[in-house]
C-alpha cells in the first residue's frame, strides 16, 4: 500500500497524527476522545444529519460536523467547550419532541444511545408542551418491527441495507418531521432478514421480532462465540438469560465481520432449545431407541465397538465426523480412528477441496491465505463459483466493503447469474461444469472454447494482469486438479495473488486441517509419510495405518454390501448426504451416533449420544480462510453432553476393554496446547485467541514427490445451502425455517 | 401496464433524455400522475421496472414530493395559496371561502370527484396575490367574487383562461427603473425566436463564441460584478472559475428554475417572456468553462412556463442556436428541460442536483463544492434564471458598462418583487443600489389606505424582517447585509401596521415545517416544534416563558442545521422576537391587535 501522509493537528490541546483523509471524529477517537453521534457509522457513508457531532474549529465560524470534515494540517479542534455542549443539550432537547419516552417498556432501554446520550449531555428538564406525531407500530416481518415514534431518523438502517447488504429494502417516506422509514413491500419487508438494521438503530425504532419483550439487558449475560452454520467464522454475541440464549447480535464489532451479521448469525441459535433436542442417551432395544444411562450408553457403545473390531478387524469400522465439531474433538476423533482402531477409514462431508488448495500452492501456501481482513482491503477480486450472497454471507459482505470503501473492481466467472453480478466490473458466464475448461484455457491457453468466451477470458486475464493485487475466491465448482489450474494461472500473473476455499459450515476447514481424512494426517500429511504417522504415534501410542482409508461416500457404500460392520458418526448425517434417501444402514451391525436430533442416521443407530452444540462448549474452530477463533460457551442445555467428553468416556471405557489409550486431556484446552504442538501451521499465539481475535494459521504441504493430485468429481460438493438453510441443523432453526423467504428461495 | 399511447412515447423520450437514466424518474411520475389523476401502485412498478429501482426506490422518492399523490384528486384540483404575500392580501379569506364554496377540506376532494382543495406554500405570484392554482393554471388577484366565477365556469364545464402573464410583471416603467433583462417584455410574442431576434436576440451568444474565448467570457462576466441572484449572492464569474479545467469528466450547468422563495416570482416571467434571453445566457456559460449540456430545472407548479421553455428550446434548436456545431463555432450545447414536483428545498443547488438526479431532495454535505463534484459526481455549475439571464446583456454592453449600472462589488440591475401592503405590487428592474425607501414609497407607490409601514421582508421570507426605520438604505447585498438582513432573491413583502406579527411569525414557520426535507434534526424537529407553539401562542394559549424559548429555539437552530433552510427558518423568527416583542406580550394578555378575541380562540 502507498505511504498515507501524515497530518497533525490538536484536538483538545492534545497533538494527534493521523493519516490524510482522516475525519474529525475518528481522529478524536484515536486519542480515547468520544464525539458523540447517531448517524456517523465507521465504514458507511457520511451523513451528518444527527449534528450531535459538533465540534469547535479554530478559524471556523460556525461549530463543524466531526464526521464529515477531514483533518487539515495544523487544525485546532475542541470537543468539549461550553458552546458544543449547548448544541448537543439543544440536539437532544429537539430529537425528544417526538420521541415517546416509553424506555421503561422499550427493548432498548438500557443499551439505546439515545438513552445514554441524554444521560450524558441532555437537559435536565423538558420544555417541550407540545403534541407529539403518534403512529402505530408496524410489524414488518416476523423477524423486524418498526416503531416509527422512537425512530430518530439517523437513516443508519437504510445506508446499511442499501449500500451494506447492496438489498435496497428500506426507504424514507414523508418528509420533514413526518418523515418515516418504509419496508419495500407495502407494508412489510421482503429482504435477505439479516436484521443488520436492528442492530444498527440506536433506538429502539427496530426492534427483533424473536426478542422484543422478553428481557432487559441488564438482565443477561454476554458471550462472544463464533457462529455454528456456515464456513465464515463470524462472530456472534449471545445475549445469555439463565442458561438460554435470547438473542444474538454483534455489539462489539470485534469480530473478523466487524459490523457484520446474516440472519444464521443473528437468528438462527433457536435449535439450541428446540423441543426435538435429544437429551438422553440411548440405545437401540429391538427396533426402538430407548433412553438409557450414561453408564449403560457408553458401556454398550464401547463393547459392541470391541465386539465388531475383535471379529472383523482394523478396517471393519468407519468414522466419519462433523464439520461443525470443534478442532479438539476432530482432533480427538481421528485419533480414536487411528489411534485405538488403527484405521483411516475416516472422513466428513466435504464441501471444499482445501488438500487441493494447500497442495497447488506447495511452499508459498502460508503466505497465499487469503484472509477475511484481507478480503475487505482488496482491490481486485476474482470469484470462480459459488453464490457468496446465499452460500457465504461475509465473503459477500467483504467484497461489497472493499467495493464500497476502496472502489475494488470484481471479477466473477460463473455458471449462474448470481447477486453479486450486478456489482462486478466484469462478468464472465461459463456453463455449468466448465469451469474447469476456462481456468484451463487461462492457465495454459489449452483447450477448445467458445470464441465469444475466449475473448472474455482474454479481457478478464488482461484486467487481472494489471492488478498489483489479487484475491482469488472460489467455490466447491473448482476442486483436484482444476485448483492446480487455477493456481497456475494466479502465478501468472504480475501482481501478488492469495486465494480462498469455500466450503460449507462453521469448521469445514477445520475438519480437513485436523485430518478427518482418509488420505491425511492432521495439517495434511499423507498417510504414507512415515515421520509424520511416527510423530503422532509418540504422542497418542497405537500403530497409524499407511494405507489410505475409505471416503465417506465408500464408507456407506460398504456398510450397504457389508465391507464395513460399523460406523461411528460424530455430528453428521451420511445417510442421508451420501446415500439415496431410504438406503437405510444395509448390513451394518453396529451403528454410533452424537447428534442433537434424531437426524436420519440417528434415527436407526445402535447407541445415540446427545451432543451439545457449538454454543454450549468451548474449544477452537478454523474457518473458511483458515482462522482459528475461540468458541465460548454460552448456553446450557440439561442433558447433552459436548463430543470432547463424549469421546474421552468412551476412550476410558475402550481402555478398560483393552483397546487403545484413554485420552488424558482435562478441558478441551489442552487438546489444543497439543495440537499446536503437534500440527504444523497451528502453532499460533493463544493470547490472540484469549481475547477474542482469530489468528491465521500457516498449514501448508510439503511437496513429497506423490502423483499429480486430484480428487473423483462430486466426492466434493457444496449442499448450496441457502440464507435460510444450514445443513441439517437448519433444520431445527425455526426462526429461519419459517420465513417466507426461505421458502421462495430454490 | 398498459400505458396510453402519448404517455408510453413521452416515457420512451424521458428515459433516454439523461446521462443516467434515474433522472426520469420524477417527470415520469408527474407525466403519469397528469395523464391518470394519481400515481397508482401499479404506475410505481412499472415506472420502477422501467429504471431499474426498486419498488421502494420509487415509492421513497415521490413521497418527498408535494405536487405527487398516490390517491386520485380531483379532477379540477384547487390548490389556494396562504403563504405570506397571499396571506397579507386575503389567501385565507380565499382558503374559507373554498372550503365553503366547495364544501370540503384541506386534501379532500368533493363527492362527484370533479373539486380538490389543497392549500399550498407560495406558488410564485406574489405580486399577484392572492393567489390560486387550479390544475397548472395561475389565476391571481383574486376577490371571493372572481373565485366563486372561476368554480361556477369550472363547474359548468368551462375553463377560465388562467393568467396570460405573471401579475405585476407588466406596468408601465417607473422613472428609475432600468429595463436591462427585463427589456422585452411587453413585447408582443416576445418568447418567439423570431421576435427574439429583433431585438437583439442571440448576438451575445454570436460574439462570445465568434469573438471570444472561454477566459475572456469569464472575465467579462467577472468584471462586471454579477452575482448570484437566487439568494446566497456569490460572483458568478468566480464560481464559473472553480470549475476544474482538466477534469475528464463531462461538466454540465444547471439553471435553477426551482423559484420557490416565499415572496419571489421574477424568475416565472424571465421565463415566460423571454425563454430565449435564458437559453443564450446558458449556452454561453457552457461555453465559459467547456460544459456541453444543460439542465433547466422548473419547479412543478410552473408547468406551463416549463412548457414555453421547452418550445423556446425546440425553435433554439431548429435555428441551430442549441445542438452541434453552434453557429459554425464547433461549440456543441444541448439542453433538457426538468420538472421538479414541489419541494422548496430542491431549490438549494446540492439538494437540486439529487432531485435531478432521481432522488429524494435532500441537500449533500459540502465541500466537494458542485464545481468539482456535482450532477452524477461531475463539474456542475447551477445558476438561477435571472442570473443566468444576465448573461448575454453582459456580453454585449460589457462587464465593465453592466457593473456601472449597480454600485461596487454589486454589478448591474436586479428584478425585485414587491408584494403585501403595496400600492404598486409588481417587478421592477432597478439598479442595484437603490435605496430600499425610495422604492418602498416611491416607485412602488407606497402603502395603501395611507397607512403606516411596520415591517419589510427584503428578499424573500428566510432574511431577516426591517423595521420601518431600519429601511433607509441602498439596496445591495452589502448594504442590507450590514443592516442585519439579506438581499436574498429579490422578493420583498411589506407589511402595514395591521400586520399581527406573532401570526407572520407563525406563518412564516409553517412553511419551513412544511418544507424541511427531515434530513437533519434541529431543522426536522425544530421547524415542527416552533410551528407547533406558534400556532397555540397565537391562539392565545401562551405562557410568559414561551416568548423566549422561541426564541432560544431558532437560535438553537441557527448555524446547526445541514443546509440553509435550518438558518433561513430561524433568521425571520429571531428578527420578530428581538424586534416585536411586545406583540407576544400582548397576545398573552389574550390581546392580539388586530384579531378580536373571539376570532383569536377560532384560529389554527
Amino acid at each position: 500500500m502507498a505511504e498515507t501522509k501524515l497530518i497533525t493537528l490538536k484536538i483538545n490541546d492534545r497533538e494527534v497524527q493521523v493519516p490524510h483523509g482522516t475525519s474529525i471524529i475518528e481522529a478524536a477517537r484515536r486519542i480515547g476522545t468520544e464525539v458523540p453521534s447517531f448517524c456517523y457509522f465507521p465504514g458507511l457513508a457520511v451523513q451528518a444529519a444527527c449534528r450531535m457531532c459538533l465540534v469547535e474549529v479554530e478559524k471556523m465560524p460556525k461549530l463543524q460536523t466531526a464526521c464529515s470534515l477531514a483533518v487539515s494540517e495544523g487544525m485546532v479542534v475542541k470537543t468539549d467547550t461550553a458552546q458544543i455542549h449547548d448544541a448537543r443539550k439543544a440536539m437532544l432537547e429537539f430529537l425528544l419532541t417526538n420521541h415517546p419516552l416509553d424506555c421503561p417498556v422499550c427493548d432498548k432501554g438500557g443499551e439505546c444511545e439515545l438513552q445514554d446520550m441524554v444521560f450524558r449531555y441532555g437537559a435536565d428538564t423538558s420544555r417541550f408542551v407540545e403534541e407529539k406525531i403518534h403512529r402505530p407500530e408496524e410489524k414488518w416481518s416476523d423477524l423486524v418491527y418498526y416503531d416509527s415514534p422512537r425512530c430518530i431518523l439517523c437513516f443508519r438502517c437504510v445506508t446499511v441495507c442499501d449500500a451494506g447488504m447492496d438489498v435496497k429494502a428500506l426507504g424514507v417516506g414523508m418528509r420533514g418531521a413526518n418523515s418515516i422509514i418504509i419496508p419495500n413491500r407495502e407494508d412489510h419487508l421482503e429482504c435477505e432478514e439479516c436484521g443488520m438494521c436492528i442492530d444498527i438503530c440506536p433506538v429502539g425504532a427496530l426492534t427483533s421480532g424473536t426478542y422484543r419483550y422478553k428481557t432487559r439487558p441488564w438482565e443477561m449475560t454476554y458471550v462472544s462465540t463464533v457462529c455454528t452454520h456456515c464456513s465464515n467464522g463470524c462472530k456472534t454475541t449471545l445475549s445469555v438469560r439463565n442458561h438460554e440464549i435470547m438473542r444474538a447480535n454483534n455489539r462489539d464489532l470485534s469480530g473478523i465481520n466487524e459490523d457484520f451479521l446474516c440472519i444464521k448469525g443473528r437468528f438462527g441459535f433457536d435449535f439450541t432449545t428446540h423441543p426435538e433436542r435429544i437429551k438422553q442417551p440411548m440405545v437401540r432395544k429391538g427396533d426402538k431407541l430407548y433412553p438409557v444411562s450414561w453408564e449403560e450408553a457408553a458401556q454398550t457403545a464401547a463393547t459392541r465397538l470391541k465386539q465388531v473390531y475383535d471379529a472383523g478387524g482394523k478396517d471393519s469400522i468407519g468414522f466419519i465426523g462433523s464439520n461443525r465439531t470443534s478442532n479438539e474433538e476432530n482432533y480427538l476423533f481421528q485419533r480414536l480412528a487411528r489411534a485405538t482402531f488403527g484405521t483411516n477409514n475416516l472422513d466428513h462431508h466435504r464441501t471444499a477441496d482445501y488438500t487441493g488448495l494447500l497442495t497447488a500452492l506447495g511452499d508459498n501456501a502460508a503466505d497465499s491465505v487469503l484472509t477475511m481482513k484481507h478480503l475487505g482491503e482488496s482491490k481486485a477480486v476474482l470469484l470462480v463459483g459459488n453464490d457468496p450472497t446465499n452460500q457465504n454471507p461475509l465473503v459477500a459482505w467483504q467484497i461489497r466493503k472493499a467495493i464500497r470503501q476502496i472502489g475494488a473492481k470484481l471479477f466473477i466467472l460463473n455458471a449462474h447469474e448470481i447477486k453479486l453480478k450486478r456489482k462486478a466490473t466484469q462478468f464472465v458466464k461459463v456453463e455449468a461444469g466448465q469451469e474447469a475448461a476456462a481456468l484451463n484455457w487461462m492457465a495454459h491457453e489449452q483447450g477448445r472454447l467458445d470464441s465469444s468466451l475466449v475473448e472474455q477470458l482474454v479481457q478478464l486475464q488482461a484486467a487481472l494482469d494489471a492488478e498489483p493485487e489479487v484475491a482469488i475466491v472460489f467455490g466447491a465448482e473448482i476442486t483436484g486438479a482444476a485448483i492446480a489450474l487455477l493456481v497456475a494461472f494466479g502465478s501468472k500473473l504480475h501482481g501478488k495473488v492469495r486465494y480462498m476455499a469455500l466450503g460449507d459450515y462453521a469448521n469445514s476447514r477445520g475438519a480437513a486441517d485436523m485430518g478427518l481424512l482418509p488420505d491425511r494426517l492432521p495439517s495434511y500429511a499423507h498417510v504414507d509419510d512415515s515421520a509424520a504417522r511416527e510423530g503422532f504415534e509418540r504422542l497418542w501410542g497405537g500403530v497409524i495405518p499407511s494405507k489410505t482409508g475409505m471416503t465417506a461416500p465408500a464408507m456407506v457404500d460398504a456398510a450397504q454390501n457389508g465391507n464395513l460392520k460399523a460406523l461411528y458418526v460424530m455430528g453428521a448425517n451420511p445417510l442421508a448426504h451420501f446415500g439415496t434417501l431410504g438406503f437405510g444402514r444395509g448390513k451394518l451391525e453396529l451403528l454410533i451416533v452424537h447428534e442433537m436430533f434424531l437426524t436420519e442416521t440417528a434415527k436407526i443407530a445402535d447407541v445415540v449420544f446427545p451432543a451439545a452444540s457449538a454454543y454450549e462448549k468451548e474449544g477452537t474452530v478454523t474457518n473458511t480462510s483458515g482462522e482459528i477463533q475461540r468458541l465460548q460457551k454460552a448456553a446450557e442445555v440439561m442433558g447433552p453432553r459436548t463430543d470432547f467428553d463424549l469421546l474421552r468416556i468412551l476412550s476410558h471405557q475402550l481402555e478398560k476393554l483393552g483397546l487403545g489409550k484413554a485420552f488424558h486431556y482435562k478441558t478441551p484446552h489442552a487438546v489444543f496446547e497439543e495440537i499446536r504442538k503437534a500440527v504444523p501451521g497451528y502453532d499460533v499465539q493463544p493470547t490472540g485467541l484469549l481475547t477474542g481475535a482469530a489468528e491465521s494459521t500457516r498449514v501448508r504441504i510439503a511437496k513429497n514427490g506423490h502423483a499429480p493430485y486430484d480428487v473423483p468429481v462430486g466426492l466434493i460438493r457444496s449442499a448450496h445451502d441457502t440464507l435460510f438453510t444450514s445443513g441439517t441443523l437448519g433444520r431445527f432453526c425455526t426462526t429461519m425455517e419459517s420465513l417466507p423467504e426461505a421458502e421462495a428461495k430454490p | 401496464m398498459e400505458l396510453t399511447p402519448q404517455l408510453a412515447t413521452r416515457f420512451e423520450k424521458l428515459q433516454t433524455s439523461y446521462p443516467v437514466k434515474r433522472s426520469a424518474l420524477i417527470p415520469m411520475l408527474m407525466y403519469a400522475q397528469d395523464e391518470y389523476g394519481c400515481v397508482s401502485d401499479e404506475m410505481i412498478a412499472e415506472i420502477a421496472k422501467r429504471l431499474d429501482l426498486n419498488n421502494v426506490q420509487v415509492e421513497e422518492t415521490m413521497a418527498y414530493y408535494s405536487m405527487l399523490h398516490r390517491k386520485p384528486m380531483g379532477k379540477f384540483h384547487v390548490q389556494v395559496c396562504t403563504n405570506v404575500a397571499c396571506m397579507l392580501k386575503g389567501g385565507n379569506e380565499i382558503l374559507e371561502r373554498a372550503k365553503k364554496r366547495l364544501e370540503i377540506g384541506h386534501k379532500e376532494v368533493t363527492q362527484d370527484g370533479v373539486f380538490s382543495l389543497e392549500e399550498v406554500e407560495c406558488i410564485g405570484a406574489c405580486t399577484g396575490a392572492p393567489a390560486m392554482q387550479v390544475n397548472y393554471d395561475f389565476h391571481e388577484n383574486l376577490t371571493p367574487i372572481k373565485f366563486d366565477r372561476i368554480i361556477k365556469d369550472l363547474d359548468g364545464g368551462k375553463v377560465p383562461p388562467p393568467e396570460p402573464v405573471t401579475a405585476g410583471a407588466l406596468h408601465e416603467r417607473a422613472p428609475g427603473e432600468t429595463p436591462l433583462i427585463s427589456k422585452r417584455w411587453g413585447i408582443k410574442d416576445s418568447r418567439k425566436i423570431d421576435v427574439f431576434l429583433e431585438h437583439d436576440g442571440y448576438k451575445a451568444l454570436e460574439k462570445a463564441l465568434k469573438e471570444m474565448t472561454p477566459e475572456t467570457i469569464i472575465d467579462e462576466v467577472k468584471k462586471s460584478g454579477l452575482r448570484g441572484r437566487g439568494g446566497a449572492g456569490f460572483p458568478t464569474g468566480m464560481k464559473w472559475s472553480f470549475v476544474p479545467k482538466d477534469s475528464p469528466k463531462p461538466k454540465y450547468l444547471i439553471c435553477n428554475a426551482d423559484e420557490s422563495e416565499p415572496g419571489t416570482c421574477k424568475d416565472r416571467p424571465l421565463m415566460e417572456m423571454d425563454p430565449h434571453q435564458l437559453i443564450e445566457g446558458m449556452v454561453i456559460a457552457g461555453r465559459s468553462y467547456g460544459a456541453h449540456r444543460g439542465f433547466i430545472y422548473v419547479r412543478g407548479e410552473y408547468r406551463y412556463v416549463l412548457d414555453i421553455v421547452q418550445t423556446a428550446v425546440e425553435e433554439a434548436y431548429a435555428n441551430g442556436y442549441l445542438g452541434k456545431d453552434i453557429l459554425g463555432s464547433g461549440f456543441d450545447f444541448d439542453i433538457v428541460t426538468h420538472t421538479g414536483a414541489g419541494a422548496y428545498e430542491c431549490g438549494e443547488e446540492s439538494a437540486l442536483m439529487e432531485s435531478l438526479e432521481g432522488k429524494r431532495g435532500y441537500p449533500r454535505i459540502k465541500p466537494p463544492f458542485p464545481a468539482v463534484v456535482g450532477l452524477y459526481g461531475c463539474p456542475t455549475i447551477i445558476n438561477n434564471v435571472e442570473t443566468l439571464s444576465s448573461v448575454p446583456a453582459i456580453i454585449l454592453e460589457g462587464g465593465e458598462a453592466y457593473a456601472k449600472r449597480g454600485t461596487p462589488k454589486n454589478g448591474g440591475t436586479r428584478l425585485l418583487c414587491v408584494a403585501g401592503h403595496i400600492n404598486k405590487p409588481g417587478i421592477y428592474e432597478i439598479p442595484l443600489g437603490m435605496n430600499m425607501k425610495k422604492f418602498i414609497y416611491e416607485m412602488a407607490g407606497g402603502i395603501p389606505g395611507g397607512k403606516k409601514l411596520k415591517a419589510v421582508i427584503p428578499g424573500g421570507s428566510s432574511c431577516p424582517l426591517m423595521t420601518a426605520d431600519e429601511i433607509d438604505i441602498p439596496m445591495d447585498y452589502d448594504s442590507v447585509a450590514k443592516a442585519g438582513s439579506m438581499l436574498g432573491s429579490g422578493g420583498m413583502v411589506v407589511m402595514d401596521e395591521t400586520t399581527c406579527m406573532v401570526d407572520m411569525a407563525r406563518r412564516i414557520m409553517h412553511f419551513y415545517a412544511h418544507e424541511s426535507c427531515g434530513w437533519c434534526i434541529p431543522c426536522r424537529e425544530g421547524t415542527t416544534w416552533l410551528k407547533k407553539m406558534l400556532d397555540r401562542f397565537h391562539a392565545g394559549y401562551g405562557r410568559p416563558e414561551d416568548i423566549d424559548i422561541v426564541g432560544e429555539l431558532a437560535q438553537n437552530m441557527l448555524g446547526r442545521t445541514f443546509c440553509p433552510l435550518g438558518d433561513a427558518a430561524a433568521l425571520p423568527t429571531i428578527s420578530i422576537v428581538k424586534k416585536w416583542r411586545s406583540e407576544f406580550e400582548d397576545h398573552l394578555n389574550g390581546r392580539c391587535a388586530y384579531k378580536n378575541t373571539e376570532e383569536l380562540l377560532g384560529a389554527r
